[in-house]
């Protein structure tokens, strides 16, 4: 019976482009649930363990590049080439996390953020494997028939149940997680390094390991991103704006929780999008308004102030 | 052979000599007490040996194998747990996770870690506050929750760093008699501590440092009679009108 709501909720979301068919309504609901698998993937760094970082964009644009690279050069479909690029940006995260996590609070921040621009500028100039500033563009997607008829990648649709997948699989890895003795140790390392070191937590081994799943979730975000997009350009995903993002997400959403960033990237996306159309001019001092007015009131998140509200009624 | 044994530890600030040329053993089933005035550098021996700071030079054998390189983490895992002077408890987390959290090091399942969590929170007096945040309690209650920490980890050797300081007498005399009592269960302690007749009462051997340097290592009784330790307490003059 405590399955019931999630029930209801996956249901709703199968049921999406039957009720509201418009292309560009899937569309921001592709980007919601990506931006879903985004801030869980930044929230099980920054807010179970409480290692904030400013470069996630190095993941996202990871996996963008390997799934589109094994997809153009060797052939290898999207579909294994997604999860690839998640696995290739977890392993990114390995040398990236040994070497960061040497440094603590504001540092590894700052340090984050370097390491993004580091990659971003590779990704900028090593132009034989990723075409530098032009960028890499597929056309076709391969043809995969589903119960017998063939699959419209011109539509919008597969894209979103793909995406729903995703977001579903990122969201249920929080859940695990958070249940695990991993998700206790991070909270652990969340609250005082010192502290975990002293009773026996391998801290640099556990945030690591944190980090790379971290980066494996936003690979398989950057994966999906690039075929949906069937474009990328080293600015397209390794901005610092992405990375930005997915902070807003995961601390408006709510941190350390499981739904926190399905509740973030809902508002802001849905929120930016609609600043956009009706303010062409400006629009970000709006979302940056809102971002204010959330932050000041509701530092615990939207769905942490819900959670809370509903645990003072009961 | 000694439980531990510290062999001319040294740990240099810069040009500040914070620990020089330490040594002194520690026995299975012994409280030995650590003083020293203020500055002495007996918090920094601690953390020398927990693993906290890397020696200039100097061995720190735990039955004869060097712990030193060894991060914090591998020394727990060997068993000496240590306690911080000024407290560091999982701040927003249930008293109960608190130890929870230290008790998997040796329990890797949730329900034997939460039952070996309770039995030690109970000796703690902690019984009735384990939902309570950690930042909820008392001083003295959060002295008693970072002491129940690092018996989770089921130590050997406890490392206490000033566990009285902030302490009413009433509270210096309960810790006091838990300290002894986790002695008695086969732990041995090494023990800092500012308030002396504590410290005086429940240690079996007492090491002075003073400017980094070990100047006594004796009984309580003799300790407290020797003038070099008066001197480095009280000032020369002083020690000198009690040598009188």
């Amino acid at each position: 019976m405590k399955h019931l709501p999630i029930l209801a909720l996956i249901l709703l979301f199968a049921a999406v482009p039957w009720i509201f068919p418009s292309p560009f309504f899937l569309h921001l609901m592709i980007m919601v649930l990506m931006w879903t698998v985004l801030g869980a993937a930044w929230n099980i760094l920054g807010g179970f363990a409480g290692q904030v970082s400013f470069g996630h964009a190095t993941f996202l644009g990871a996996g963008a590049y390997t799934t589109m690279i094994l997809y153009l050069k060797l052939g290898i479909a999207p579909w294994f080439g997604i999860i690839a690029g998640g696995a290739v940006a977890a392993l990114i995260a390995l040398p990236i996390g040994f070497i960061c996590f040497r440094l603590r609070g504001p540092y590894f921040a700052l340090s984050t953020l370097a390491v993004a621009e580091i990659v971003r500028l590779v990704a900028l100039n090593w132009e034989s494997l990723t075409a530098g500033p032009v960028g890499l563009l597929i056309t076709t997607l391969p043809q995969v028939s589903l119960l017998g008829s063939p699959i419209n990648w011109e539509s919008k649709t597969p894209f979103y149940y793909i995406a729903v997948v995703i977001a579903l699989a990122a969201v249920l890895a929080t859940a695990v997680m958070s249940r695990t003795r991993m998700g206790a140790y991070l909270l652990a390392i969340r609250e005082d390094i010192d502290s975990a070191e002293a009773i026996g937590i391998n801290t640099v081994q556990v945030r690591v390991a944190a980090l790379s799943l971290s980066a494996f979730l936003a690979g398989v975000a950057g994966g999906f991103y690039a075929m949906y997009l069937r474009y990328i350009d080293p600015d397209a995903v390794f901005a610092i704006s992405l990375s930005v993002e997915m902070v807003f997400i995961a601390v408006v959403g709510g941190l350390t929780t499981v739904f926190g960033p399905l509740i973030g990237a809902i508002f802001l996306v849905t929120l930016g999008e609609t600043f956009r159309e009706r303010f062409l001019v400006g629009h970000l001092i709006f979302y940056g308004a809102f971002m204010m007015i959330a932050i000041r009131f509701m530092p615990e998140g939207i769905w942490g102030k819900l959670r809370l509200l509903l645990s003072t009624r009961r | 052979m000694a439980l531990l044994d510290v062999k001319g530890l040294t740990k240099y600030f810069g040009g500040l000599r914070a620990v020089h040329d330490l040594s002194f053993q520690v026995h299975e089933g012994e409280i030995l007490g650590l003083i020293g005035p203020n500055g002495a550098g007996k918090t920094t021996a601690f953390n020398l040996i927990a693993g906290f700071i890397r020696p200039t030079g100097g061995k720190v054998l735990l039955e004869g194998e060097d712990l030193v390189g060894m991060k914090p983490y591998a020394v727990t895992r060997r068993g000496i747990a240590r306690t911080f002077q000024i407290v560091k408890p999982f701040k927003k987390l249930p008293v109960l996770e608190n130890v929870v959290l230290a008790a998997f090091l040796r329990s890797p399942s949730r329900a034997e870690a939460e039952s070996e969590a309770r039995k030690v929170l109970e000796t703690m007096g902690l019984g009735q506050k384990l939902s309570a945040a950690a930042s909820d309690l008392t001083l003295s209650e959060q002295k008693r929750l970072e002491i129940a920490r690092a018996l989770a980890t089921r130590p050997r050797l406890l490392l206490l760093d000033e566990p009285m300081s902030g302490l009413n007498p009433t509270e210096i005399d309960q810790a006091t008699r838990l300290v002894i009592d986790i002695c008695q269960q086969g732990i041995t302690v090494i023990w800092v501590e500012h308030v002396l007749k504590a410290i005086m009462n429940a240690s079996h051997r007492v090491v002075v440092i003073s400017q980094g340097q070990k100047i006594a290592d004796s009984s309580p009784q003799q300790v407290v009679n020797n003038p070099e330790v008066i001197a480095a307490y009280l000032g020369k003059r002083s020690s000198e009108d009690a040598v009188r």
